[in-house]
């Protein structure tokens, strides 16, 4: 065959718009051999503590669950990559759906990566559960109503118990108040939170320093010289990341830790890390969704805690029970969806349905699916404590509080701060 | 255009239209921000490799475009993907007029640095100013129509992964065309001449400062319109975009490929979309071995990707002629 320009642009042509023809690219769903999923999860820089906690969990469950038959006779393969910023995060999510054809993707720590993948995966339509990483900032705008994103309870589910705590415990004993905060919409909100609440409840306070330091910074000088010019009687901080540990340090050689009350709704993240040394009793740590060392831990929290202690040479922070709660809650589902199609594999929005109204027992305790695909879990805070065995601080048995996040973040279609005004609280 | 480079440039045009015909769909989908890289490095290198001016803050262009996007699509809901190229090519213009008229009045480590804090300070901004560009969360770059048509029987994924992707490479191949116009004219030539010398280009009668702002404005509408397809593929405009590293990226990328080539930046921008695509499934401590990379490519290959393939060809060159 004689090839003329004309045939060869024509033939260049035909196949570009075959290319370009919808439903080219849908990813195959297979329903034999191994249940491919997906994780997105940090491992490096300054949530790595979060990554690698998250991820632990999951392999563990997967172990377990592969060795008792996997998700509904299939067995778990996990395809892991790297959450980093939010335009490669994306890459990575599409090259989990569109390249391994994964089933189901888990993970994100980041808000502005969990927000930025949002419109992504509903385009995708590919089901995807969040360990953490919403705010209430962008939410309304950017993820409206999703179908196939599960996401996790909403970040100021601390902020609001923490409050709570304060100012059932301290009311009365502090007016002067200063915030050091993450600079980010998760940080402002938290202060904001903290704020709306002494508001809703006629506590008198007078804000003396609002600190922004840059997510992750390691430069705290001037922000701790500040907090201490100020004099504040209590700080409320959701330093979350490397840089909390860094700011103890500094505020204990400061003498910002003496006589001041401390509340810290996320420094659970980093627990390790907070040493005796430096860290002081009594404040208000909040541990999220998992506290290690619960004395009222199931037989299931104390099994991983220590399976985690002895391959990780640590213990693990609250991702761990976010990431055990999506890969739990997405086996449960699997199989109710299975089973109510007499043990056929069940589609996409079969699994979705059987997510609605679902519970499961979750590391850190009960956790389950509201119908708008927002998590309710288990919430654990205390009083910060010098007396155990390890060389960081624990929480005074005698002052644990549980809450289920059903009485601490706002009902569907509620706005957060219209709520904060109005919600019944219980303390 | 010289026959070799011709030849050149449609084998890999052709070589890239084939993309989603033969590759898996996920590559079709990672090469859009290739594309997008690839446009505002043509730019980039107008300034850098032709004219000899090396920014620190050009991603804070690439933010404009992707802003622009956000801000002309989805808060003024204008859907036409062409209308708001215009525009932001026009936005990068405005903006980079005012700013080129005090950068380019230096050169060397000042311009460097004066161009990073102009970066910095649109990062600041776009961080800070919560109200107007939503924070750290950014705002969101909402589905265009791309040549009036609205695509609708295609999800995104899809609508990337074809349409837009062909686009892309339209768009890549028609802004290649006019720098390459731009690069071989009487003004291009002033360029280099100023790059090489530019008291002597002065004493010629090349107005320097005028052409090098000139490059500069030119540098950020190819910037501008790159930020666009970026946030047009990610969906949104967030800060990191115009942080000091994401500048860093778009000088690796030049560097890698060769800085003294035309076409170098374009083959950095794909080396190092692949590279990273591939060093990101394997580790998470992929970031050192680019920086191996990036090491390794400015100690044994100073002319980049683009200088083994000039120092092929001349080899072959020279045994055909022996």
């Amino acid at each position: 065959m004689r090839l003329s320009r004309r045939r060869v642009l024509k033939s260049l042509a035909a196949t570009g718009a075959a290319a370009a023809s919808p439903g080219v690219f849908m990813p195959a769903l297979a329903q034999t051999g191994p249940l491919k999923i997906g994780i997105l999860a940090p491992r490096t820089g300054i949530a790595a503590s979060a990554g690698i906690s998250g991820l632990a969990a999951t392999e563990w469950a997967v172990e377990k669950f592969n060795a008792g038959g996997g998700i509904a006779g299939r067995k778990i393969q996990l395809v892991v990559e790297e959450e980093t910023s939010p335009k490669d995060t994306i890459e990575r999510f599409q090259k989990l759906v569109q390249q391994e054809k994964v089933e189901c993707v888990m993970g994100i720590v980041s808000t502005g990566v969990g927000l930025a993948l949002g419109p992504v995966v509903e385009e995708a339509r590919a089901l995807t559960i969040y360990w953490d990483g919403t705010t209430q900032d962008g939410v309304d705008e950017k993820l409206l109503n999703p179908k196939y994103l599960f996401r996790s309870t909403d970040n100021e589910c601390e902020a609001v118990m923490s409050s709570l705590l304060a100012i059932k415990h301290w009311k009365g004993q502090f007016k002067r108040i200063a915030g050091i905060n993450p600079d980010y919409s998760y940080g402002r909100n938290n202060m904001a939170a903290f704020i709306a609440l002494l508001k809703r409840f006629d506590i008198e306070h007078e804000v003396v320093t609002e600190q922004w330091p840059k997510v992750g910074t390691m430069e705290l000088t001037s922000h701790v010289a500040a907090l201490k010019a100020a004099n504040p009687d209590l700080i409320f901080s959701s330093l979350l990341f490397a840089d909390l540990p860094v700011f103890m340090k500094q505020a204990h050689a400061a003498d910002l830790t003496k006589g001041t009350k401390l509340v810290f709704p996320a420094a659970g993240w980093q627990h390790t890390l907070m040493k005796k040394d430096f860290t002081p009793e009594g404040m208000i740590f909040g541990h999220n969704t998992l506290y290690f060392d619960n004395p009222q831990a199931t037989p299931m929290q104390k099994e991983f805690v220590a399976w985690y202690a002895e391959k990780q040479k640590d213990y693990p922070n609250w991702e761990a029970d976010r990431a055990y709660f999506a890969i739990a809650s997405y086996k449960e589902a699997v199989e109710k969806a299975s089973k109510a199609k007499s043990g056929q594999w069940p589609g996409v929005d079969d699994v979705i349905g059987a997510m609605h109204g679902l519970s499961v027992e979750s590391l850190g305790g009960k956790g389950g699916w509201r119908k708008d695909n927002i998590a309710d879990q288990t919430f654990v805070q205390g009083f910060s404590t010098h007396n155990n065995k390890y060389d960081f601080v624990t929480l005074d048995p005698a002052k644990i509080e549980t809450m289920y996040s059903a009485d601490l973040q706002k009902p569907p279609g509620a706005k957060f701060w219209d709520w904060l005004k109005t919600a019944q609280f219980k303390i | 255009m010289r026959g070799a480079t011709a030849m050149i440039v449609a084998a890999g045009v052709v070589a890239l239209g084939l993309v989603p015909v033969l590759a898996p769909p996920f590559y079709a989908n990672l090469l859009i921000p290739f594309f997008g890289y690839a446009i505002a490095l043509l730019g980039f290198n107008l300034l850098f490799g032709y004219t000899g001016l090396l920014s620190f803050g050009h991603a804070m262009f690439l933010g404009l475009g992707a802003y622009g996007a956000a801000v002309m699509a989805g808060e003024n809901g204008i859907k036409s993907f062409e209308v708001v190229l215009l525009g932001v090519a026009l936005a990068g213009a405005l903006v980079a007029l005012p700013i080129g008229l005090l950068c380019v009045r230096f050169i060397g480590i000042f311009f460097g640095m004066l161009t990073l804090a102009f970066g910095m300070l649109t990062h600041a901004i776009l961080f800070k100013f919560y109200h107007l560009t939503g924070g750290d969360s950014g705002m969101r770059v909402p589905r265009m129509n791309i040549l009036g048509l609205e695509f609708q029987a295609y999800n995104k994924i899809e609508l990337l992964a074809g349409p837009f992707y062909y686009y892309c490479l339209g768009l890549l191949v028609l802004c290649g065309l006019v720098m390459w116009r731009i690069v071989h004219s009487p003004f291009g030539l002033h360029l280099r001449a100023l790059s090489n010398n530019a008291q002597k280009a002065e004493y010629l009668g090349v107005r320097v400062y005028q052409f090098r702002l000139a490059a500069f404005v030119i540098s950020a509408i190819y910037g501008a319109i790159g930020g666009a397809i970026l946030g047009f593929r990610i969906g949104l405009a967030d800060p990191e975009i115009v942080h000091w590293t994401h500048s860093g990226h778009l000088v690796f990328m030049t560097v890698l490929g060769g800085f003294s080539s035309f076409l170098g930046p374009i083959a950095g921008a794909l080396a190092l979309t692949l590279l990273q695509d591939q060093l990101q499934s394997i580790t998470p401590y992929w970031r050192f071995i680019l920086g191996a990379v990036l090491a390794a490519v400015v100690i044994f290959l100073p002319r980049g990707l683009a200088g083994i393939a000039g120092t092929g060809a001349a080899l072959a060159k020279r045994r055909a002629a022996a």
